[in-house]
């Protein structure tokens, strides 16, 4: 389809640009083995950045490079100045961009532009859609994730930020192991500051640990949820021993005794299909074992690292082994 | 019989794709049969490097036309790790190819006429750094020292961080480029790093690892200037491994000058020694590295996981029984070569062995190169950073002591090599025994022969070692430094790194 268009070389409209080559030797180490319609592009893009022109045909020029090579940022900025020096339309550039970045979601310059576009355009809320749409394709991108998180905290709106949660529990709805989408909770939840209505941090706390715990209680072996639960442990500086009834079934062999009919909220059992003891669960237990000190716990504590790095766990045995070190130290006087 | 993650019957997109990676990485797991040996395809990399350096790179490297500067220190990088130096033609025209990167107003670019940026200059600071030399034609007297300093403050942020071009995104990528380069070169000042430590450690997570930014939120009370708030300051983005490494690096460059502040910033240590430990995967996943927490093994987080392990060494308090110095060269036994043993005595907290394991058995392209995992085809990224974490898992790197003691005895005050730059003398030029701070500790890093390692595969495996912050070896991050910072050649190292 690309063949139609022929090359700026032989475009009389281009006539009055001189291309330039790359490389002033012939025979530079480690070359890259460009397409004629690559090398032609870049040629005439060298070209025009040497005259410094800004005009209508370099928006055509540096988007057919883009299409090319979307990683090449000295092209994304002479694109963005030019915009710029002639007053375009940026909500259309946005629009034009929306296929590139779904095409390159990977690559950085896709997303910095859109923010450079964003910091001006100042509608934030379909943009949050774009992004969302955008996580059809690949629901953990880093740089979509981080963007989304940028605008968030940028425009800082409540209207912004009240869908969020709804939004991450969309996410999580499909693929509970989505990590980024757990960040994504603990940015929204706890580091981004305390919008209205949410400044009974008690309440936000004890609603947080009711999610993760119905979450861990669905897949108990996903480390995203566990680490979630630590996080906010720490963040809010409440011991580990605070959900040590909850995490204690998790960390044992599957309890013959156990009936599913009593649901008990702040405590939901695993589910019978699990794989357990489950590995996070025991090293939990663990860390209050420890916590809790003296050479009681510190014993406690060695049993389960014991049981990790022999059977559980194997092939983390030397860090279980110098959790056990460690842990020694604390108690040998 | 090694078993599949578990998914408690309760499957996702994320397990699914789990299941089928760890299906063809079965196909990889060592054999049964624990005489047969896994070897280090050494000629076939060397063939697949060198057939990108003097054909070129096919079409599909195309996205990387703004990294060359990156192509061609990933190859030279892999052949200094595996002992291979270059003739000296070659060394020109490499040298020739990274100055034709060089930007006019400072820094270098993703090639020649490209917008300066700091992840090339990295590149192309360290491509010099193996095959340059002093002197007319040799390349490191043509980096522009000056510009450089100058490209990089213009870089520079409100809340300590840096955008790694004009215009460019903030990330912590681009801020250990930078740091790695103005080490090297001897351009730190305490106004380019002022706020940077804060910075990076505002990026750490609730997992432990380190995200690409964080978002910095401002007083906004009118009629004042804005003050930067440490709270909140949230991380934009999740725990990366590329990120971490880059963070954690970071961190450590910026120690002389962050332990000389009034009120020092501070990362959880133990919290980032957990998330690393939690990034190896399990048997069945031959023990890679992951780069998130549930996201797949990939080749080059030996590099990026597994290299961090060696920079905890070098964190504060980090471990204490290697405060003492490193025994000599002369109290090795085996300077013949056959120094490898079978019992690993390092008590490293990390599982070594099968690191290598995953990059002998799953990383290596039949047809030459390293890749990500198998079924990909290999890559010079990839091939640089599955060797480099390979010697990281062969080599056990810490600071020591009486390296570094040797350094400062030999150190010159040599104010010569400052830049020269106008303004107020207290932020812009380093005093002399910051400077020295900065030069030995970078320095010090050493093999610690008294902690072995297995070398999976014995001894015809084993790489050279490579320096933890740097990622150049020992000889060439001695080499560069105590050119740029007027020293005399440092003492040699217990084991020697280049033969």
């Amino acid at each position: 389809m690309e063949q139609e268009t022929p090359l700026y070389a032989d475009r009389p409209e281009w006539a009055d640009v001189t291309p330039l080559e790359q490389h002033e030797n012939d025979q530079p180490l480690a070359p890259i083995q460009y397409t004629v319609e690559y090398k032609d592009a870049t040629d005439y893009f060298r070209g025009i950045v040497k005259i410094g022109e800004k005009s209508e045909r370099v928006l055509e020029l540096t988007k057919d490079i883009i299409d090319m090579n979307p990683a090449h940022y000295s092209v994304w900025q002479y694109r963005y100045e030019t915009l710029l020096a002639l007053n375009s339309d940026l909500e259309a550039e946005l629009k034009l961009m929306n296929d590139v970045a779904i095409e390159h979601l990977k690559t950085y310059q896709v997303w910095h532009h859109r923010r450079l576009l964003m910091t001006r355009i100042r509608k934030p809320v379909p943009e949050l859609k774009f992004i969302a749409a955008s996580f059809a394709s690949d629901a953990k991108n880093y740089h979509t994730w981080s963007y989304r998180q940028w605008i968030l905290a940028h425009f800082n709106e409540d209207e912004l930020w009240k869908e969020e949660l709804d939004f991450i529990d969309h996410m999580l709805n499909a693929d509970i192991r989505n990590n980024s989408a757990w960040h994504h909770r603990f940015f929204v939840v706890f580091e981004s500051g305390i919008r209205p209505g949410e400044t009974d941090r008690e309440r936000i706390l004890k609603r947080e640990l009711i999610f993760v715990k119905q979450n861990i209680s669905l897949a108990p072996n996903n480390p995203s949820a566990w680490n979630y639960l630590r996080g906010i442990l720490e963040h809010e500086s409440v011991p580990f021993s605070k959900v040590i009834d909850f995490v204690r079934p998790y960390s044992l062999t599957h309890d013959p005794e156990a009936t599913g009919d009593l649901v008990d909220l702040e405590n939901p059992p695993p589910s019978k299909e699990a794989a357990l003891p489950c590995p996070p669960a025991v090293e939990f237990m663990a860390d209050i074992h420890e916590a809790q000190g003296g050479s009681d716990g510190v014993l406690k504590a060695t049993e389960l690292w014991k049981a990790l790095g022999s059977e559980h766990d194997t092939i983390r045995k030397k860090y279980w082994d110098h959790r056990i070190r460690e842990a020694l130290k604390t108690i040998q006087t | 019989m090694v078993n599949n993650t578990p998914n408690d019957s309760f499957p996702t997109p994320t397990s699914q794709l789990q299941l089928e990676t760890e299906e063809v990485l079965a196909k990889h797991l060592p054999p049964e049969d624990s005489t047969v040996k896994p070897c280090l395809q050494r000629n076939n990399h060397l063939r697949f490097l060198l057939r990108n350096l003097t054909q070129g790179f096919p079409i599909r490297y195309v996205a990387q036309d703004a990294s060359q500067p990156w192509l061609m220190y990933w190859i030279l990088q892999a052949f200094s790790i595996m002992q291979v130096g270059m003739d000296p033609n070659n060394k020109r025209r490499a040298i020739d190819r990274m100055l034709a990167c060089q930007h006019p107003g400072g820094g270098f670019g993703g090639g020649p006429k490209h917008e300066a940026h700091l992840l090339p200059t990295y590149a192309a600071v360290c491509a010099l750094a193996i095959a340059g030399s002093p002197g007319e034609n040799g390349g490191w007297d043509q980096i522009d020292r000056e510009k450089m300093y100058e490209f990089f403050m213009s870089l520079k942020q409100a809340d300590g961080s840096f955008t790694v071009s004009r215009r460019g995104e903030v990330d912590v990528r681009g801020i250990y480029c930078l740091l790695a380069v103005a080490t090297l070169l001897n351009i730190i000042t305490p106004e380019l790093v002022e706020g940077t430590p804060a910075f990076i450690a505002s990026c750490q997570t609730y997992e432990g690892g380190f995200a690409c930014a964080s978002f910095p939120f401002f007083t906004s009370e009118p009629g004042t200037p804005s003050t930067l708030l440490s709270s909140p300051r949230p991380a934009l983005g999740e725990a990366h491994g590329g990120y971490t490494f880059c963070a954690v690096a970071s961190w450590l460059l910026l120690q002389p000058f962050n332990s000389s502040q009034s009120y020092p910033a501070s990362i959880n240590t133990r919290n980032l020694l957990r998330w690393l430990i939690q990034m190896q995967g399990n048997d069945i996943e031959l023990g890679g590295f992951r780069g998130r927490t549930n996201k797949l093994v990939d080749g080059c987080y030996a590099w990026w996981v597994g290299g961090c392990f060696s920079l905890l060494e070098g964190l504060d308090g980090g471990v204490p029984e290697e405060s003492e110095p490193h025994e000599s060269v002369h109290d090795e036994k085996a300077e013949d070569g056959d120094d490898w043993v079978d019992e690993d005595t390092s008590s490293d907290p990390w599982n070594t062995d099968a690191l290598q394991e995953y990059v002998l058995y799953a990383g290596q392209h039949p047809a030459g190169g390293l890749r990500d995992k198998p079924p990909k085809s290999a890559d010079s990224y990839h091939t640089l950073y599955c060797l480099a974490g390979l010697s990281a898992a062969q080599h056990k790197i810490t600071p020591d002591t009486g390296h570094r003691k040797a350094l400062e005895a030999l150190w010159q005050p040599n104010p010569d090599t400052s830049l020269k730059l106008e303004g107020a003398k207290e932020k812009k030029v380093l005093d002399d025994d910051l400077r020295r701070e900065f030069y030995t500790r970078a320095l010090s890093w050493n093999e610690d022969s008294r902690k072995k390692r297995v070398v999976v595969g014995g001894n015809e495996n084993r790489l050279n070692a490579t320096h933890p912050l740097f990622n150049l070896t020992a000889t060439h991050t001695d080499g560069i430094m105590s050119y740029f910072y007027g020293q005399p050649a440092p003492p040699s190292r217990a084991r020697p790194d280049t033969k």
